[in-house]
């Protein structure tokens, strides 16, 4: 059984720019009667016919989608729909990708967090994983729970594992982008995760660089032998955001001692 | 004097170049898609160097504050090579719609063959198609003839001639091209075909209205600074600045508006890139620190 795809016709529709209605007539039924073959053509002009305004629509919660549609825009509602108009899961959103410029691809990724687990999608969080243009890790990771719902997917949609994560986990860090963003991702620590970002930190201490606050929020929930010492540093760390996330740590952790100089 | 260079193959330059064209007042290179000094032997290698103008080359110019758009096409020479010109015809309309890309070129005519002739005939419909003025390379040998040959072929096709461009011009062609309706190009190179005093000879003989000029840069010898040089060259003979900035910024942007994707508003200011972004984990920086180069 597939999920069903939410649909954003209406979202997209109601911010066309002047002009743009004929275009976007004749795009959704060439999308319709040519399929998947027609979008090639119809993807790179999104951001010029569409436009770029925002679409203030609050989070999408239906399982097993959460969303937050504010950081969508017309353009990325509109290939959305023209993706499900052209009536195929698979395939061309792989190569619209990869043929894209830096705006397709935005858009592909974006519309991949409301579509259900496919191949698709397990080989565009690969180009997620490999890529360091900010916006794209942003579009298919951030403001959605796309990441966990590839890694509890199973069946034959196997294909993103818990390794997976922990490689997109590390990226985020590199990038240094909020895991708030990426939902439920933190729910889903390891030691070996935890390891890994123990080991980023030391070399990044080591080169006299700020360490990626998020880290502590793992140490606290996957436990490994720094854990304790360095969520204890980072209650009296002097930026905020490392302290927030050290308290944050710390009460996962569940250290007695630790969460006394909480209340303190 | 803010400078539109309207022909450049940076694909073929280094990044250092980049730099002293922005330091002379490029603010913008359109990157006609061309020969690459031998044949390709598939599509795939089309595929991919149309992928680099539309990515990395544009963020390469970025990174100097130079907006980089480009136009596509199946260049004359390959068009002779069966190995790939039909294939690069089918994947051209995907490319066609993208941001970036103002026309159609280079297409035209080389070695002035029957098959030459196909290709260019076909994509001055895909320029129709989708709206786009078209560039057109004339040959190098046998010029006055090849030019001949390439108005027949534009005017055979039905595209209007304000939303041609008839490239790499001369003394001769000139006459040829003047009363058409078209852009007239003229690209002036170091020792060869055209330099900068000839240029300005022409510009005084003939005024500015629809001419256009450029460097061609590429593998071969050749100077992406030429449109600066030929500035002074116009500037000694007199010519008013009023007139130059026509020549190479007005008339190249009015050109390729004519595609509906370029605004003189969106050149207002030099391209912005963070020069701490990457482009698929690939900086031009290779090591510096970007603080350092930031203004
Ligand atoms: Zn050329």
């Amino acid at each position: 059984m597939t999920d069903h795809v939410p649909d954003l016709t209406g979202h997209a529709e109601a911010l066309l720019p002047d002009g743009a209605r004929t275009w976007w007539n004749q795009a959704l039924a060439r999308a319709r009667d040519e399929g998947p073959e027609a979008l090639p053509e119809l993807f790179p002009a999104l951001r010029r016919r569409i436009g770029t305004t925002g679409l203030s629509a609050g989070m999408f919660r239906e399982t097993p989608y959460l969303v937050d549609l504010d950081a969508w825009r017309a353009c990325d509602a509109a290939g959305h729909v023209l993706l499900e108009a052209a009536g195929s899961h698979d395939g061309p959103a792989t190569d619209l990708f990869l043929r894209g410029d830096l705006e397709e691809r935005t858009i592909v990724l974006k519309a991949m967090t409301l579509r259900p687990i496919s191949p698709d999608t397990i080989a565009l969080l690969g180009e997620v994983q490999r890529t360091n243009t900010v916006r794209h890790v942003e579009a298919g990771v951030l403001d959605a729970n796309l990441a966990v719902r590839a890694l509890e997917a199973g069946g034959p949609m196997t294909g993103f594992s818990q390794d997976d994560l922990h490689r997109l986990v590390l990226k985020l860090a590199f990038l240094d982008l909020p895991v708030a963003r990426a939902y439920g991702v933190l729910d889903h620590a390891t030691a070996e995760l935890s390891q890994m970002l123990e080991d980023f930190a030391q070399e990044r201490e080591a080169a006299g660089r700020p360490v990626w606050a998020d880290t502590w929020r793992f140490l606290g929930r996957a436990a490994i032998a720094t854990s304790r010492e360095r969520l204890a540093a980072g209650l009296a760390h002097a930026q905020p955001e490392v302290r927030a996330a050290a308290r944050d740590g710390v009460q996962a952790f569940g250290d007695t001692d630790l969460l006394k100089q909480l209340d303190a | 004097m803010r400078i539109f260079e309207p022909h450049a193959h940076m694909f073929s330059r280094v990044t250092d170049d980049y730099e002293r064209m922005a330091l002379c007042g490029v603010r913008a290179v359109l990157e006609p898609a061309f020969w690459l000094g031998q044949n390709r032997t598939s599509v795939g290698t089309f595929v991919d160097y149309f992928d680099t103008l539309l990515g990395w080359e544009r963020f390469r110019a970025q990174q100097f504050g130079i907006h980089h758009f480009c136009t596509m096409a199946l260049n004359p020479r390959e068009a002779n090579d069966d190995r790939v010109n039909a294939d690069v015809l089918a994947v051209l309309p995907r490319y066609l719609e993208k941001d970036s890309v103002l026309g159609v070129g280079e297409i035209g005519l080389d070695d002035q063959t029957p098959k030459e002739e196909k290709f260019f005939a076909e994509q001055v419909q895909l320029a129709i198609r989708h709206d786009l003025p078209v560039l057109v390379h004339t040959p190098h040998r046998d010029k006055k003839k090849g030019f001949e040959r390439c108005i027949d072929i534009l005017k055979e096709s039905g595209i209007p001639m304000e939303r041609v461009l008839l490239d790499h011009g001369n003394e001769i062609t000139i006459k040829l091209t003047r009363d058409l309706g078209c852009y007239s190009g003229f690209s002036i190179y170091p020792n060869t075909k055209m330099d900068p005093l000839r240029m300005s000879k022409i510009v005084v003989e003939y005024g500015v209205d629809r001419m256009i000029i450029n460097s061609a840069c590429d593998w071969g010898v050749s100077d992406p600074l030429m449109i600066p040089r030929t500035i002074v060259k116009l500037q000694q003979a007199r010519v008013p600045d009023a007139d130059i900035e026509q020549l190479v910024w007005k008339n190249p942007i009015a050109f390729f508006a004519q595609s509906g994707r370029l605004q003189e508003n969106d050149l207002a200011w030099p391209a912005s890139a963070d020069l701490r972004e990457t482009f698929e984990g690939n900086s031009v920086l290779r090591g510096q620190d970007p603080a350092a180069l930031q203004p």
